[in-house]
């Protein structure tokens, strides 16, 4: 569904990315983590077709992102962290967009609206931040695009809103869609995302199934110091110490994202060495 | 599905474009509208005793329509200056090719009419209003003896009594301000920040570089004389008789084909400039 191949980009002579190559396949939801000016939003900007590489192959759907065509602009749909919406009716919003997206689904988009208690009737110009932003997720995922792009989609979301994203993005999946959701506020991917992808200046520190980490990886509260000290990262907290293990009973734990981000970060190399042997 | 050219792809966008923006240009043209009326109401001020005259009529029209047309031309892909509003316009699901016409279609085609319609629209009862004024004042200053004549709504596309041979200069005003305004389109994709002024000044250096072209460098290379009737004939002095010139003088079809190509294809290559410029805008 994606692959790029050997991409580089920069910002003027501010090199992003080096030779970075992914493949994305439909029917996952990818979690694409990283620190602030990583690259992430940078990445997805390209699977849009809305920055051109200079030097790689970007490939989605089977288009070059970069030609824009309508009908790769159909199926991409992007959640930007900055985004605008015109200052007009909702009902509007809809008869004048919705049209472009051949496949949108009216009532699906009134059904995600109403759950995140958006009134119908609302105008854009009267609505908060957040809301538009959940206008925003709701018009993308009736959209039945493909592809949906999501940058920072929690920011600015209230605490029900957020538990209500991933309630609607969990049932949105399916065998035709690939959803990436880019952040670096992990704790509002668990339990939504089935793969994890780190990204850091501009390299792929980290990209494998939320399965596969369940299977090698043990995340859990210690209060054993050797175990402590034989663990592949660990901080203390209020609670013992958390510690991320080697999974070696085959008993699967409960992915704490946080603590694996950052274990990857801090000691990226122990913990990749676990997924290559 | 035409990936290139969908006529009910632009129409979607010429709608969706008229709905976001009606407010705005509804408010526009009324304030197009209330200056032309404060305008015409201080000429009548200044000078009650004579009504507009055509010279004044025709500047008025034709210094909006350059001023508020290269306005509008530079506020038409202001979207592409913010992230935000850039990325939701480079997503639309519409071609660039749609997306310049939708722009064109507003800014060349509806903003002509409108602009017109609104000046006519203004200018008709204000000649009246201005005849009656410069004649009740006419009438008292000359204890209601002299010839008044009243003034005549103009056509500001036709030039009122020309002499039969003259060219119809008011029609080349009407181009240049087509290519000069697609100047200001393009530069409204390529500059993203004070595109305005940044037009003006690229079109400044533009005009700059002609002329030190045409009257420096080109004029080295010719000799001692000048351009005469036109800029296919040459007049010019052989061996210091500065009486007897000589002309040189090029086939007539180049005179047409180069008058043809400074009126009309300026715009033309501006628009599809900014259509390639469009096409490789990166956010």
């Amino acid at each position: 569904m994606i692959n790029i191949q050997n991409l580089h980009f920069s910002y003027r002579k501010k090199p992003i990315f080096k030779g970075l190559s992914l493949q994305l396949q439909p029917g996952h939801i990818y979690g694409l983590l990283g620190k602030n000016g990583t690259g992430k939003s940078t990445l997805l900007r390209n699977i849009a077709g809305l920055l051109f590489p200079d030097k790689g192959k970007v490939e989605v759907l089977g288009f070059v992102p970069g030609l824009r065509q309508p009908a790769f602009l159909q199926q991409v749909f992007l959640v930007p962290e900055e985004f605008y919406l015109p200052d007009v009716p909702l009902q509007h919003l809809v008869d004048h967009h919705a049209p472009f997206y051949p496949l949108f689904d009216r009532k699906r988009f009134e059904k995600y609206v109403t759950e995140f208690d958006i009134p119908l009737d609302g105008t854009l110009q009267k609505m908060s931040y957040g809301q538009k932003k959940k206008v925003l997720i709701s018009f993308g995922l009736a959209s039945n695009a493909s592809m949906l792009l999501m940058d920072e989609p929690t920011n600015g979301l209230d605490i029900m809103s957020k538990s209500q994203f991933r309630k609607v993005m969990a049932a949105e999946l399916n065998d035709q869609k690939c959803i990436v959701i880019s952040t670096h506020q992990v704790k509002d991917l668990e339990n939504l995302i089935d793969r994890v992808t780190i990204i850091d200046e501009g390299k792929i520190l980290f990209d494998q199934t939320v399965d596969t980490i369940g299977k090698k990886l043990s995340f859990r509260i210690s209060f054993d110091a050797d175990e402590v000290k034989q663990s592949l990262y660990s901080e203390s907290s209020l609670r013992g110490n958390a510690i991320i293990s080697r999974n070696t009973d085959g008993e699967e734990s409960k992915l704490d994202l946080e603590l694996l981000y950052k274990a990857i970060i801090v000691n990226g190399p122990l913990v990749q060495s676990v997924f290559t042997a | 599905m035409n990936q290139s050219f969908d006529f009910g792809r632009w129409w979607l966008l010429v709608k969706k474009h008229w709905y976001e923006n009606q407010r705005k240009y509804t408010l526009s043209l009324v304030a197009i509208a209330g200056l032309l009326l404060a305008w015409f109401t201080f000429i009548m001020v200044l000078n009650p005793y004579e009504p507009i005259d055509p010279g004044m009529q025709f500047g008025t029209y034709y210094f909006g329509l350059f001023i508020v047309g290269c306005l509008f031309a530079s506020l038409l892909f202001a979207d592409l200056s913010s992230t935000s509003k850039g990325i939701n316009y480079l997503s639309m699901p519409a071609s660039h090719l749609e997306k310049l016409l939708c722009a064109l279609l507003y800014s060349v085609v509806v903003f002509f009419v409108v602009y017109s319609a609104i000046f006519y629209l203004v200018e008709l009862p204000m000649i009246k209003i201005s005849n009656a004024i410069a004649h009740t004042h006419w009438s008292k200053l000359m204890y209601k003896s002299g010839n008044f004549h009243e003034a005549e709504v103009i056509n500001v596309f036709v030039m009122p009594n020309r002499p039969a041979g003259v060219p119809n200069i008011f029609f080349y005003f009407l181009m240049t301000y087509f290519a000069i305004q697609a100047a200001f389109i393009l530069g409204s994709v390529y500059f993203r920040k004070f595109n305005f002024i940044k037009t003006v000044i690229s079109l400044i250096l533009a005009c700059a570089f002609l002329a030190f072209l045409v009257g420096q460098l080109f004029h080295s290379l010719m000799p001692s004389g000048n351009y005469y009737h036109g800029i296919t004939s040459y007049s010019f002095f052989t061996n210091d008789d500065y009486e007897n010139g000589k002309i040189v003088q090029l086939p007539e079809w180049i005179d047409g084909v180069l008058k043809l190509f400074i009126m009309y294809t300026f715009a033309p290559i501006f628009w599809v400039t900014t259509y390639f410029r469009l096409k490789e805008k990166e956010i």
